[in-house]
């Protein structure tokens, strides 16, 4: 898919950190997000947007605490994808140029995004995190779903990536106006990359590290074998 | 006479469910996908067939032995079912996608921004 280069090279190591906005989605995430909030402003980024998607514990609370962001609230729970969706909505309005999906469990250094940035920099519309380069760590059930998934996106899609289900991503302003998931929770991670093929954006995989935390690994709601099974039945339904 | 009424008018109805799943794919309606034309063209398609070649439930009754009867209450009761579900899943899709709909344009319209000073309270 042929890029468009929309930023000099020079402007590669000096993107406008103030256009840069970073959504998390964030669930059931009480004992992480003001851990990754504040790695995420020690790494220089100011604009961050918080949507809570209905989380029963202490979530919005513990992201208040935490301050220096945008906050927002879904009064029921909708999903992984709906609360990117708001996200990215939120980041429009506030005028973002490049948008960074990021997740709260802590699973994701913040030290990774300036590389993503770089790539959009270079004019790829969007960038897409993968932990398949150097999967140490990564537990090995994780390992197989994930292949699978790539092989599932790359039959139903014709797009193949490493990662199909890495949460860290950078879109472009162009790619956020453009990709219009429909699906508010598991499938979203792959309906991305369906949008992507549709609207022919351009696309490249960076390599990132992950943190499998304590937290991250036993939260109540995981992309399980029979989730994963669900996902790919209502991916094949929304075709 | 009367069977042929009837035979008739199923296949219009048939008709009419067909090309309405059609139209709707065309028109690339909210909810119209590739899966629910094949699930319901196989469907309408098979209703039709049937309506014009009644005699292909005997073939189908003695290759599974079934008795004539129970066969067409059975295929009678799985379209009936069928129609229930498809419409079923139809609404529980709309009313999804409003729910969030709603959810989100009240999150944005309420959302905050916490200055760092707030967290060191």
């Amino acid at each position: 898919m042929k890029k468009t280069n929309k930023y000099s090279i020079t402007q590669m190591g000096a993107v406008n950190r103030k256009k840069v906005f970073v959504v998390i989605p964030a669930y059931l995430e009480q004992p992480s997000i003001r851990q990754v909030i504040d790695e995420l402003h020690r790494e220089g980024y100011e604009n961050i947007i918080v949507v809570d998607d209905g989380s029963p514990d202490n979530t919005y609370a513990e992201a208040h605490n935490a301050g220096g962001i945008y906050l927002l609230q879904h009064m029921v729970n909708r999903g992984k994808g709906a609360a990117m969706r708001t996200g990215f909505e939120a980041a429009k309005k506030l005028g973002a140029e490049i948008a960074v999906a990021f997740d709260g469990d802590g699973q994701h250094d913040a030290r990774d995004i300036q590389n993503l940035i770089k790539k959009i920099a270079e004019g790829y519309d969007v960038v897409l995190g993968t932990r398949m380069k150097d999967s140490r760590g990564m537990p090995f059930v994780k390992q197989v779903a994930n292949i699978i998934g790539n092989m599932v996106t790359w039959m139903l899609f014709g797009i193949l990536v490493s990662d199909s289900q890495s949460g860290l991503r950078v879109f472009s302003r162009k790619a956020l106006d453009l990709i219009d998931t429909k699906g508010d929770r598991y499938t979203y991670e792959t309906e991305v990359l369906k949008e992507i093929a549709r609207n022919k954006l351009s696309v490249c995989e960076v390599p990132i590290r992950v943190i499998y935390t304590k937290h991250s690994q036993s939260k109540a709601v995981r992309q399980g074998f029979v989730t994963g099974l669900k996902t790919l039945v209502r991916l094949i339904i929304s075709i | 006479m009367l069977n042929i009424i009837l035979r008739t008018i199923i296949g219009l109805i048939a008709l009419s469910f067909l090309s309405s799943s059609i139209s709707r794919f065309l028109r690339r309606a909210h909810t119209a996908t590739w899966f629910k034309l094949m699930a319901s063209a196989i469907i309408w398609i098979s209703v039709l067939v049937l309506s014009i070649f009644p005699s292909v439930t005997h073939e189908i009754n003695r290759i599974f032995g079934f008795g004539e009867n129970l066969n067409t209450l059975i295929f009678l009761g799985f379209v009936i079912v069928f129609i229930i579900v498809f419409k079923l899943l139809s609404i529980i899709e709309r009313t999804e996608r409003t729910v969030t709909d709603l959810v989100r344009k009240d999150a944005l319209r309420n959302m905050i921004k916490v200055s760092h000073e707030k967290s060191k309270r």
